[in-house]
């Protein structure tokens, strides 16, 4: 089960004194998130938006308590500062930094399995309760309370589609990017349990693409557990040409597996819907949802 | 970034794997007298695809005239739809057993596949499971060393030890480099217990390149190859041609997004130039990411219409329009074609009021599906 953080969840931000990390530390505290320290390698660094800051996470957690952390580093610095965040005790980091290396993403992966802690990673735009808080940079215009739980691999697309489910009064129960690399720190089928134990989701959208396996291990998981909420899957990629990568490096087709074709029939075969059109999905989930 | 074979082999051989001797030869080039490995030879079309032998890419040579002609006849053509820009010529070798190795980044386990098959020679997907020795080892090289057993226990004696060897500097390569994939089929075992790697397929992590200049140095020296690669390595964003006679030109943001709206764009009929993730966040002020794209675009021969999006979170549509108006202005051999425009987020009315500069080129459609219709409708108008 991953570490999901609610309300009352002490946050930590590292690299909290550059400029994107003030900005998004100012838009999640204005959100409702609990951001109780933040760390910096400057010596001198002063209170970020009143946030105070520390050298490294041992300290901030010593001083503060924190148990999620989001990483605001550069690709290349993630690895060290995971691996910081959950040897301070750490238990859910979001790192958001494109560009972080596979080898690296495969080192924390271990790390955090071995810990027992919940990376979300390499790069997403984070997690986000609606109404209460939000880990990362998920966009305002998409947000809104609701009965949809949100997986996603793409942070675009899915703004598109949250955005226009709520066009339609259809808000997120909970709405948390995996992101697009090859490999990764939490993937769809790692979610399920939350979503399944979830009482105010009612349905599940994932939002997927072409490449890897994730949909369709997810399907093997519905299957497997009998989740029984409603499930429609988005596979972005239809139009992909073999070996061409689209900017995410996981979304590439190799050969027969990760296909549109073969994710569809896993999805389909598990019970759930799959789509490759924004608006058949968003109108098959208004229809299930009464709209 | 997917190696051709000539620089797969190459990054092999600088790891200390044996390879046969060969040289790569271009479009407009031809082998110097002492420049060829030993004979005999054969001859390889250098394009990203599997298969090449049986689409006819793989032609044997015994003399120096016999190189020539097959260079003649492949350099310049298209095989399975990607021009031959290159071949390898090569020392011929006598074969002997093949097998199938690779090592890969695993996205379901976190960690590094190790596949071995003793029947190597084939596609890997066309070789019955039974057939196939699996071993998922955490990404270090201890691991892969501590796994190496049950790889090669299961083979026939006379294979063991070099198999083993071929595994252990396959993996040191694979760690050296960062690869995603490193895939050796065939490795030829001759009966002496020697060996060599057949061919190579070999995918590196771009997202590494910053800790290997080696291999950016390699990329950039070969920009035909991998125009892609070069292009992110260079500009720090990803602009890819889709398709050559492309009537869509896409001004576009997000991965995810921008591959959909490609799919729905094929699925109206129509087919989009290129695709691109703009991260108009990361755009500073500065028109030359557009003027990039524009450039582009001013080579697209059938252009006939320009789609935009911006789902902005965090980018200022003012400013973003304002940068579209200068790019569009700096760029003189830009089509005049229509721009279909789907903006949404802060600072909308600014952007609309700027873009009322370029006239009724500009159609401003809040609607994504609408103005993928728009687009689509543009498109097939120009191309009946």
């Amino acid at each position: 089960m991953i570490a999901m953080p609610d309300l009352n969840t002490p946050v930590l931000v590292q690299g909290i004194t550059g400029r994107a990390a003030q900005l998004h530390t100012r838009l999640m505290l204005a959100y409702g998130t609990r951001i109780v320290a933040g760390t910096s390698s400057r010596a001198d660094a002063e209170p970020v938006e009143g946030v105070p800051v520390f050298p490294d996470c041992a300290q901030a957690v010593a001083a503060t308590g924190a148990t999620a952390s989001i990483t605001m580093v550069p690709p290349l610095a993630v690895a060290d500062a995971v691996a910081q965040a959950i040897g301070a005790g750490i238990r859910l980091v979001v790192s958001i930094a494109e560009g972080v290396p596979v080898h690296d993403a495969m080192r924390i992966r271990r790390l955090a399995e071995q810990a027992g802690a919940t990376w979300l990673g390499a790069s997403t735009p984070g997690l986000c309760i609606p109404g209460e808080m939000k880990l990362g940079f998920l966009p305002d215009a998409a947000l809104l309370p609701g009965p949809i739980g949100v997986i996603s691999k793409s942070g675009t697309l899915s703004y598109e589609v949250c955005y226009r489910l709520k066009q339609l009064g259809l808000g997120q129960s909970a709405w948390i990017g995996v992101g697009g690399d090859l490999v990764k720190g939490t993937r769809f089928p790692d979610l399920l349990p939350y979503f399944a134990g979830d009482p105010r989701t009612q349905a599940l959208v994932v939002v997927g693409e072409i490449g890897g396996t994730e949909e369709e291990d997810l399907a093997t998981a519905i299957a497997a557990t009998g989740f029984a909420k409603p499930t429609f899957v988005l596979i972005a990629g239809s139009k992909a040409r073999e070996g061409v990568t689209m900017g995410h490096a996981g979304a590439l087709v190799h050969g027969t597996s990760g296909t549109v074709a073969s994710k569809t029939r896993a999805i389909e075969a598990a019970g759930g819907q799959a789509f490759t059109n924004i608006d058949t999905l968003v109108m098959a989930v208004a229809r299930q949802m009464g709209r | 970034m997917l190696l051709l074979e000539h620089d797969g082999k190459e990054l092999l051989a600088s790891h200390g794997l044996p390879i046969a001797p060969g040289i790569l030869l271009s479009i407009g080039e031809t082998p110097g007298p002492d420049s060829l490995p030993p004979a005999p030879w054969v001859v390889k079309v250098q394009v990203p695809t599997g298969g090449r032998g049986k689409a006819g890419g793989i032609r044997l040579a015994d003399s120096a005239a016999d190189v020539e002609r097959e260079l003649a006849a492949l350099l310049g053509s298209t095989l399975k739809g990607h021009a031959v820009r290159g071949c390898r010529v090569e020392t011929r070798i006598k074969g002997g057993r093949e097998i199938y190795l690779s090592l890969s980044a695993d996205a379901a386990s976190g960690g590094v596949m190790m596949l071995v098959s003793a029947m190597g020679g084939v596609d890997i997907e066309s070789v019955a499971p039974e057939h196939i020795l699996r071993a998922t080892v955490s990404p270090d090289l201890a691991a892969v060393l501590a796994a190496l057993p049950d790889l090669t226990t299961p083979l026939p004696a006379d294979l063991r030890t070099p198999v083993g060897e071929a595994l252990t500097a396959a993996a040191r390569a694979f760690f050296a480099s960062e690869a995603l994939l490193l895939e050796i089929n065939p490795l030829f075992v001759r009966a002496d217990g020697g060996w060599l790697a057949g061919d190579a397929k070999v995918i590196l992590d771009d997202n590494a390149f910053p800790r290997h200049p080696e291999l950016v140095a390699m990329a950039q020296a070969r920009a035909d190859a991998y125009p892609e690669t070069v292009f992110k390595l260079n500009e720090d964003f990803d602009f890819i041609v889709l398709d050559q006679a492309g009537t869509v030109g896409m001004v576009t943001t997000g991965a995810g997004l921008s591959m959909m709206m490609v799919d729905q764009l094929g699925d109206a009929g129509v087919s989009a130039f290129n695709f691109c993730d703009m991260r108009t966040g990361q755009m500073k002020g500065s028109p030359h990411r557009l003027k990039l794209v524009f450039d582009q675009m001013s080579q697209a021969p059938n252009l006939a219409v320009m789609l935009v999006n911006v789902f902005a979170g965090i980018t200022h549509l003012g400013e973003f329009a304002r940068l579209l108006v200068e790019a569009i202005a700096q760029t003189p051999h830009l089509p005049q074609v229509p721009i279909v425009a789907r903006l949404l987020g802060n600072g909308l009315a600014e952007a609309e009021a700027t873009l009322t500069q370029l006239g009724d080129q500009v159609i401003l459609e809040p609607d994504l599906d609408k103005a993928l219709a728009l687009a689509a409708a543009f498109a097939k108008g120009h191309s009946a």
